[in-house]
Formats: C-alpha cells, sequence, structure tokens
C-alpha cells in the first residue's frame, strides 16, 4: 500500500510538468489596439490584394488547410501563427520580389506580434500536414498538380483569413 | 657599542621611507602630468573613452519600397575610422544588417524593415560592439522636405495661395507641415502657420503692401503611430505684395459713415426743429404787451360770424322770446314797484343776503343779453378769446348748471372792487341791458368796442409800468 501512494503521489507531478505547456496558452498577442495592423499589415495586405484576383476557380476550391485550421473562438493565435508560418512558404515561388516583401511583413509580422514563446518545430510540420515523410511527399505530390492553378488561389484565401482573423481579434478587442 | 649596532638599521629604515617618499612624489608627478594632458604615447589607455553616443532618424520608402536609416555620432570628433554601425532585430530577414559610411554620417538603405517592434542598433569598433541602441524605426521617422512651394497672388479675393507637394507614401500619410514666412528686411522675424493639408491661404491685408517675402515649409508626422523629428525646409519661395491701393480698414470705413450719417442726421433736424424747439431756447423772444394788443386788436376778423344754429347754444339755454317779454313786462312793473325797496335793502346788506334778491330782480338781464353774447362770442377767433373768457365761459357753465346766468356776471360785477377788471362788466352789462333785444352784429360791435376799452385800459398799464 506504501509503494502505491507514494507511486502516486511522485507520479503527480510530472504529469503536471507534461500537461501545463498544452494546458497554457503559448502566444500572446501583442498589439491589441490594431496600430500595427492599420499601419503596417493592412498596407501589405493592399499590395498583396491583386493576388489570385483573375482566378475564377478560388472561391470553390477550398483547401484542406482551412479544414483542419479556423480562427474559432479562442484559436485565433493558433490559427494566425500556423497561417503566418504557411505564408513563409510562399517566399520560396516564382513570385515578385515586392510581393515577397509584403509576404515577409504579413508573416513575420503577425508572428511578432503573436508573441509566441514556445517553438513547436515538430508540431508545427504535423499541424501542416507535412511533418511526415509519406504525407509530406503526399502533398508535394499534390501541390506539385495543383501549383500553378491552387498556389496563388491559397496564398490568397489564406491572407483573407489571416485578414479576416486580425480583423475578428481587433474587433473583440473593442467591444471587451 | 650598542649605539653602533643601531646605526646601520636605523639607515636602512631612513633609505626605504626616503625611498618610499620619492616613489610616492614620482607617482603623484605622473598622474598630474597625465592628467594635464601631458601624455606621451598618445594611447587610448591615457585618453578618455570615446563618447560613441549617437543618434538616428528613419526616412520610409526613400525609393520605392526602401527605407533609409541615418546615425550619425553626436559628438562630430569621434574618431570614426575604425567604427562600424549594424542594425538587428525587427528585419524581415534573421540577419542583421551592416551601415554604409558615408562621410560622417552611416546609413543604410533597405526593404527589410518590418516596422513592428524594436531594432537593435550597435556600433563596433574592430568587429566588437562598442555600445547599442534600441531604437523603434516607426518613432524616429524623417519625411522628406515638402517641395514645389508656390504662392499664388488673387487679385479677386486679396489673398495669396501658397501650395506645394509632399511625397505620397503608403505608410506616412498623416503630416502636420509648418508654413514659415517673413519680411525679407526683417531677418527673423518668422511668423509660423501649422496646418494638415497642402494649401495655405495668406490674406493680404495681413502682410505688408508692396514688400518682399520669403516663405519656406517643412513637415513632421502627425504622431498616431509614426513619430519623428522635423524634416528639412523645402527650398524657400520669395514674393512681393502689391502696392496698397489706398484701401481703408473696414472698420474704420464703417465707424466713418456711421459718424457721417450721424452729422447729417444732427444738422438736418437742426434745421428743422430750428425755429420751434431751439432758437426760443437760445433766444427766447421777450414778450411785448404793445405788440400783442396791436396784434390782438387790429387782426382783421375774419371767422368772426354770427350763427342760429341751435346745435351751437346747445350748452346755453335757451328762452323764447315771448316768455321773456312777458317776464320783462312783469318785471317792469316790480322793478318800478319795488326798486326804492331794493335800493335801500342793497346799502344796508351789501353781502350774501343781496343774492336772494337779485335773483327776484335782475334775472331777465343776462336772458337778454348776456347768454346770447357767450355763446355768439365762443364762434369768434382766438384774438377775441382772452377778452370774452370773462364773459362768456362762466355764464356757459353757469347755464349748464341751471343756475341764474346773470349771477356771475352781477355777483362779480358789484362785488368787485378792481379796478383794473370792473370795466368790462360794467359795460357789458350796461351794453347787454341798453340793447336787449339786439342780436347777431350789433352785439359784435358793443364787443369790439369793449375790446377797445380793454386795450386802452391796458396800454395805461403798460405805460405806467
Amino acid at each position: 500500500m506504501f509503494h502505491v501512494s507514494l507511486r502516486y503521489i511522485f507520479g503527480i507531478p510530472p504529469l503536471i510538468l507534461v500537461l501545463l505547456p498544452v494546458a497554457s496558452p503559448d502566444c500572446e498577442i501583442e498589439g491589441k489596439n490594431g496600430e500595427e495592423y492599420r499601419h503596417v499589415l493592412t498596407v501589405s495586405f493592399e499590395i498583396l490584394a491583386p493576388i489570385g484576383e483573375n482566378d475564377s476557380n478560388c472561391l470553390n476550391n477550398e483547401h484542406n488547410f482551412f479544414k483542419k485550421h479556423s480562427c474559432d473562438d479562442d484559436k485565433e493565435a493558433t490559427f494566425l501563427k500556423t497561417a503566418a508560418r504557411k505564408l513563409k512558404h510562399f517566399l520560396n515561388t516564382n513570385i515578385h520580389e515586392e510581393l515577397k516583401h509584403h509576404l515577409s511583413i504579413v508573416s513575420q509580422g503577425t508572428l511578432k506580434l503573436l508573441n509566441c514563446t514556445r517553438k513547436d518545430k515538430g508540431k508545427k510540420q504535423a499541424s501542416l500536414g507535412e511533418a511526415q515523410p509519406t504525407k509530406n511527399l503526399e502533398a508535394k505530390k499534390s501541390l506539385k498538380e495543383q501549383r500553378k492553378q491552387d498556389d496563388m488561389c491559397f496564398l490568397r484565401m489564406l491572407l483573407q483569413q489571416i485578414k479576416t482573423c486580425w480583423n475578428k481579434i481587433l474587433r473583440g478587442t473593442k467591444e471587451h | 657599542m650598542g649605539s653602533h649596532a643601531c646605526s646601520p638599521l636605523f639607515l636602512a629604515l631612513r633609505m626605504t621611507i626616503l625611498g618610499t617618499a620619492f616613489g610616492m612624489v614620482f607617482y603623484l608627478l605622473q598622474v598630474v602630468s597625465g592628467e594635464s594632458g601631458y601624455a606621451q604615447n598618445g594611447d587610448f589607455e591615457d585618453a578618455e573613452p570615446d563618447d560613441y553616443s549617437f543618434s538616428c532618424y528613419s526616412q520610409l520608402e526613400v525609393n520605392g519600397s526602401q527605407h533609409l536609416i541615418n546615425c550619425a555620432f553626436d559628438d562630430p570628433d569621434v574618431k570614426s575610422n575604425n567604427l562600424e554601425f549594424e542594425i538587428c532585430e525587427s528585419l524581415t530577414v534573421n540577419s542583421c544588417l551592416n551601415f554604409n559610411k558615408l562621410q560622417e554620417r552611416y546609413l543604410l538603405k533597405t526593404e527589410k524593415f518590418l516596422l513592428i517592434g524594436e531594432s537593435k542598433v550597435c556600433v563596433k569598433l574592430r568587429g566588437k560592439i562598442v555600445t547599442c541602441k534600441t531604437i523603434k524605426i516607426i518613432e524616429i521617422v524623417k519625411p522628406e522636405a515638402p517641395f514645389n512651394l508656390k504662392v499664388i497672388y488673387r487679385k479677386e479675393a486679396n489673398d495669396f495661395v501658397v501650395t506645394f507637394n509632399i511625397s505620397q507614401k503608403k505608410y506616412v500619410k498623416k503630416l502636420i507641415h509648418e508654413v514659415a514666412y517673413h519680411q525679407e528686411k526683417n531677418e527673423n522675424d518668422w511668423t509660423h502657420v501649422n496646418l494638415s493639408s497642402t494649401k495655405l491661404t495668406l490674406l493680404q491685408k495681413k502682410l505688408q503692401a508692396d514688400a518682399m517675402y520669403e516663405i519656406k515649409v517643412r513637415s513632421i508626422p502627425l504622431a498616431d503611430y509614426f513619430q519623428g523629428f522635423w524634416s528639412e525646409w523645402s527650398p524657400s519661395f520669395h514674393f512681393k505684395t502689391p502696392e496698397s491701393k489706398g484701401e481703408m480698414d473696414p472698420v474704420l470705413l464703417i465707424v466713418s459713415m456711421l459718424s457721417f450719417f450721424c452729422v447729417a442726421l444732427m444738422f438736418i433736424l437742426a434745421c428743422v426743429l430750428w425755429k420751434k424747439r431751439i432758437k426760443p431756447i437760445i433766444w427766447p423772444s421777450l414778450p411785448d404787451h404793445k405788440k400783442t394788443l396791436e396784434q390782438l386788436c387790429k387782426k382783421p376778423k375774419k371767422n368772426l360770424y354770427a350763427s342760429f344754429n341751435p346745435e351751437s347754444f346747445l350748452d346755453c339755454q335757451i328762452h323764447k322770446v315771448d316768455g321773456i317779454q312777458a317776464r320783462d313786462e312783469v318785471e317792469g312793473f316790480l322793478q318800478d314797484t319795488f326798486s326804492p325797496q331794493l335800493e335801500e335793502s342793497e346799502k344796508q346788506r351789501p353781502g350774501g343776503s343781496v343774492q336772494g334778491t337779485k335773483h327776484a330782480v335782475i334775472t331777465p338781464k343776462p336772458f337778454r343779453g348776456d347768454a346770447p353774447l357767450g355763446c355768439l362770442a365762443r364762434n369768434v377767433s382766438a384774438c377775441d378769446a382772452p377778452e370774452l373768457s370773462f364773459s362768456r365761459s362762466p355764464d356757459c357753465r353757469a347755464g349748464g348748471k341751471n343756475e341764474p346766468p346773470e349771477d356771475q356776471g352781477l355777483l362779480v360785477g358789484p362785488g368787485t372792487t378792481n379796478g383794473t377788471l370792473s370795466p368790462p362788466f360794467p359795460f357789458q352789462s350796461e351794453i347787454l341791458t341798453l340793447n336787449p333785444a339786439t342780436q347777431g352784429q350789433p352785439l359784435l360791435t358793443s364787443l369790439g368796442s369793449s375790446q377797445e376799452e380793454a386795450y386802452v385800459t391796458m396800454s395805461s398799464f403798460y405805460q405806467n409800468q
């Protein structure tokens, strides 16, 4: 009995230590007054607005990313962090340098404002569905197949979702 | 022996003390010479550490999407040969960026500023960081100087329109501009105007006429998100104000016009009211009784007329002639009978008791003449009014009260001892008695004669005075 009770007693702290990072928020949104968003990110969003504008299939083609990640309540920071990281992938694509520069501002600016303390690289890859080699390959294949059509559409939708999510955060801040 | 044994030890001690003293003096001399700037070797170790404090400003979108950061040491004497600047953090790249040196300034032109968060600018000496400063690029913004400053004179509006241009930016959109202008002969007398637009109107009246002016403008970010410093002044623009056309100040013009109208109004009023109001006050006319009486009596009696309209005699008692004649006969009879008694009683009682007797005896007399006289005289011109008021008005009033009309005349006449007033009444009563049945013109003739008598009396009175 004594051993059993000791096992329970000494087993609880490690459990707490394991669960604590999961339960606590890893991102603290800075700039909730919206100054940075209004004066810096909005400029980049406006410059990036023409991306995918001429593609008529953009609206009908919903990317898997948005099925997995959405800007739901209490998940805004997580969604923005994931979306901002996803934007970085487009910096290697063949787009105009100015667009790349503003994509970089949106991506890094969002991450800076989120002020995320935990850098979960493995989790990041998993959340994007690109961590596991098999899935990564599948994703690459699908991306290769649809890149010409879908890349700009996805980027456009991603930017729109990020913008919408920022607006939601700032609107909620104003209401409070 | 003891003294000899102690002497070497004593000498050694003295030498030690002397050596220490010399050492201290030498050290002090070295320190003093070092502080006085007599360092021989010129190494950094002996010189004061340099002040590497520096200041920076940023200019956003100076060349397309490229931004510029410009830093310089606050002390211009800093030996900057081996010094470098670098900026880290809040960049779109993970590495730090190095500045380029241009004379005494360090510049970095790049588009890799994140414009969110703080950056760290460090000074490096031979690759080693000497000092660092945390800055926010967005809070050290120095806008570009406005350009194309123009001043256009609008003759119709009597003003000057100042216009200038600024670079259109995506980030720093809101600026405050300061326009400064001065008359060229007054070097330091600058007038400053702040505005948010790029157009300013200067009223001509606020500027000196026929003078040369210099104007310039600069900008600063409106402190909402982007903050910073004043830009450089734009190139000055010189303009000349037109000559004055002798235009008056509107306030002065209004005051002068009002004053003129007031004076004109007073002049008109003076002219209108001169005879009636003003002259009598300034030169009051002395009354001349003689002239007054002359005018009174020589005035033609144009309005004198006799009227038998009954309405003219509403306030007078009218008696039928038949009744009066009958009464006259009776009275004549009674008068003959009782006149001696009456005379006796009047002599005995000259007071109020006579009144009742008078009623009985002399009543008919006024009925015959006095009442018509009073009522007729009312139609006489104003010239007769003062004279006739003695005999007319009281009679009419007496008649209205149903009192014997002759009472007043008889009471005043005999009872009055005043010589000046007594003549009209005896005359009047006499005339009336002598002409009991006369009407109209004869009556008025007698009235005129009474006035002449009054005139004679008043003239004598005037001469006596």
